[in-house]
């Protein structure tokens, strides 16, 4: 048992809770804390999650992004008063939370997500009212302070041909331990980019998920970037509720030292002629340890489907290490899907390419290899927060294997 | 400029080149012309060093230095440039990007101050208008998603930033319609110069109409098998290649 792990409980009992919560926190006293052989944990040990003793709930405003207008929200604090038409914002009281969004799309598998049921101090409510294309993303941003811990909940709902963006933007290097679980619920024709930009470092836990239901000829854009730190641990799940919908996901993750990792996505296509196309690619350095399980799962009625989910790895040490499992589970017969899961190798035309141009085979490799991530990165929506991003994986690339 | 000499070459053990001469003065430029399977790429290929050619007898050497005793990219520093047949398509990898890496290599290379970050933006922007792609097109990968003529025309933009002494356009006229053609011809024009030599691969005579060679050269089986001016080009077209079989049979009964 961990020590952190009957805090969190303790802590929770001492809290007035909706039936809601209550419910979760039934849920967690017989939920068992994860060893190595329990599957979604395996290869990402919790043992400095165990070990960590909160002093503070500290957030603080992370790095603005260049070139990004963006309407901040920092877990917290106050909301920004000034919305454009047909988005309201607010911050839910704990007994508010029974009446909205609240555990409606997020699965009740995940064990922090369970804590953040029953923890989460701040819980977000934002809507978009039908027919509202809102320009101005919302940027949550996440940086806590040393020795701190915060649950965080947001809970999104886009109405009819609605759109939004939303980022998840993470930050920080000091110990310290969060959970941020986003619920989207992406009605008929609406639209939602997202980002989740985990870009937490060294000390800076973070554990948590993005979860999106779709209805009919909904469609999601999301992006994740990850960084890894002693624990990196993401749940991206997606769960088509509606015909016709299109769910995107792009994933990348750059890993050194002794960073960790871990992306777990759940794709549920519960209706026809639903698609989703999800590419995960990531570099690891040093010793660094990537974690990646992407399950999709087509459900009988699910005719038409067409999924594909591509996993690509590339090892830049012998001691990095990629642990990737693609699963598949069909149970319709006219669908079609492709899933792979590879070590990339070097494209020896392209090579070829540059090296007659006159680019050094050594460093036409460093182009390559950083193309293989920065491909994910072009085809980002949002110039801004693409151009925010690539100088820093340039740096962080370039340092690799230092 | 380059001589070559009774160069033999093979791709996965199948000889292709077998015994070609050639030698390119400064200022010249030369048609090399010939049915497919001739060999016309792998000349290309073997000069520009790619994997999987390889050289068996023979020496090319560009303005004294020995091509095989050099890496693909120290030969493109020496002055040689492949316009490919197939550009490659490089997604993550802009284009600007590239130009920059490949003319900075070649700066360092030649022990030479590369030129400014916004020096080279403004190269890069005329050489852009001087083969009609839009500037968007600096952002993009390289040649990514690009049409057959937009691929053919960023090759000549490259040539025309890495001012190369020996260029070899591999079937640069292959898929262009009519108007790219004149695009690419006029971008090669504007390159000739008294100290730069071409080498153009086709199979047809039409791209000749617009880049007019001083020698036209015949490829069959893997040598020159005739040599001429500008005027065998017009041969060929009218006579196609079907003599070279017949000739060469005839050679052999005899």
């Amino acid at each position: 048992m961990s020590h952190w792990f009957e805090n969190a409980i303790e802590r929770g009992e001492q809290l007035t809770l909706s039936a809601q919560r209550t419910a979760s926190l039934e849920l967690l006293k017989n939920t068992p804390w994860p060893t190595r052989k329990t599957e979604a944990w395996k290869y990402t040990p919790l043992k400095a999650v165990q070990g960590f003793n909160a002093t503070a709930s500290e957030v603080l405003a992370a790095e603005q992004i260049e070139g990004l207008q963006a309407i901040d929200v920092v877990p917290g604090s106050e909301l920004p008063t000034e919305l454009p038409a047909g988005l309201t914002m607010q911050w839910l009281a704990a007994d508010d939370v029974d009446a909205s969004l609240f555990q409606q799309v997020k699965p009740n598998r995940h064990l922090f997500g369970l804590v953040n049921d029953v923890l989460a101090e701040n819980v977000l409510q934002i809507r978009v009212a039908a027919g509202t294309e809102v320009a101005t993303p919302i940027r949550i941003v996440q940086q806590l302070t040393a020795g701190s811990e915060t649950h965080v909940r947001v809970l999104v709902e886009i109405e009819e041909k609605a759109s939004l963006t939303v980022i998840e933007q993470f930050a920080g290097s000091e110990q310290s331990l969060n959970t941020l679980f986003a619920e989207y619920r992406i009605a008929d024709d609406a639209k939602l980019e997202h980002y989740r930009l985990a870009l937490q470092t060294e000390q800076a836990m973070s554990l948590g998920g993005s979860h999106f239901q779709l209805f009919d000829r909904s469609q999601l854009n999301s992006n994740v970037v990850g960084f890894g730190s002693d624990v990196s641990r993401i749940d991206m799940d997606v769960r088509h509720s509606g015909q016709h919908a299109f769910a995107k996901l792009n994933a990348i993750y750059l890993l050194d030292g002794k960073e960790l990792f871990d992306l777990h996505s759940t794709i549920e296509h519960e209706m026809p002629n639903g698609t989703t196309e999800e590419n995960i690619r990531g570099i690891a350095a040093g010793s660094a340890r990537a974690v990646f399980n992407g399950r999709i799962h087509i459900h009988r009625d699910a005719q038409k489907t067409l999924a594909e989910l591509n996993n690509r790895n590339l090892l830049l040490s012998n001691k990095a290490e990629i642990n990737t499992k693609p699963e598949l589970e069909i149970y319709a017969d006219d669908v079609r899907c492709a899933h792979g899961a590879t070590i990339a190798e070097t494209d020896k035309t392209a090579l070829y390419y540059l090296q007659s141009r006159g680019i050094g085979k050594e460093e036409a490799q460093i182009m390559l290899n950083f193309a293989f991530i920065n491909e994910l990165v072009d085809d980002m929506p949002n110039q801004a927060i693409a151009e925010w991003l690539r100088p820093q994986l340039r740096q962080r690339f370039a340092k690799m294997g230092e | 400029m380059l001589k070559i000499n009774n160069l033999q070459a093979s791709v996965e053990e199948k000889q292709i080149l077998k015994g070609l001469n050639l030698e390119i003065n400064p200022g010249e430029v030369h048609a090399i012309m010939g049915p497919n399977g001739a060999g016309k790429s792998t000349l290309g290929n073997v000069l520009s060093g790619r994997d999987g050619y390889e050289v068996n007898e023979g020496s090319a050497e560009l303005d004294g230095a020995d091509l095989f005793d050099l890496e693909p990219e120290e030969r493109a520093h020496a002055g040689l440039f492949l316009a490919f047949q197939y550009p490659v398509e490089i997604p993550g990898v802009s284009n600007l990007e590239f130009l920059k890496a490949a003319i900075e290599a070649h700066a360092k290379a030649n022990d030479i101050e590369p030129p400014s970050s916004a020096e080279l933006l403004k190269q890069a922007k005329e050489a852009c208008k001087a083969v009609d792609l839009p500037l968007a097109f600096l952002k993009r990968g390289v040649n990514e998603g690009f049409s057959g003529g937009e691929k053919k025309r960023n090759e000549i933009l490259q040539m025309m930033l890495l001012k190369p002494k020996l260029a070899i356009l591999d079937e640069t006229d292959s898929g262009l319609d009519i108007d790219a053609l004149q695009v690419v011809a006029k971008g090669v024009n504007s390159m000739r110069a008294a100290d730069r030599s071409l080498i153009v691969v086709t199979h047809y005579q039409r791209l000749l109409d617009y880049i007019k060679p001083d020698f036209v050269h015949v490829l069959a089986d893997g040598k020159i098998v005739k040599s001429g001016g500008p005027e065998l080009a017009h041969e060929l077209e009218a006579q196609g290649y079907a003599w070279l079989e017949n000739g060469e049979k005839a050679g052999e009964n005899a």
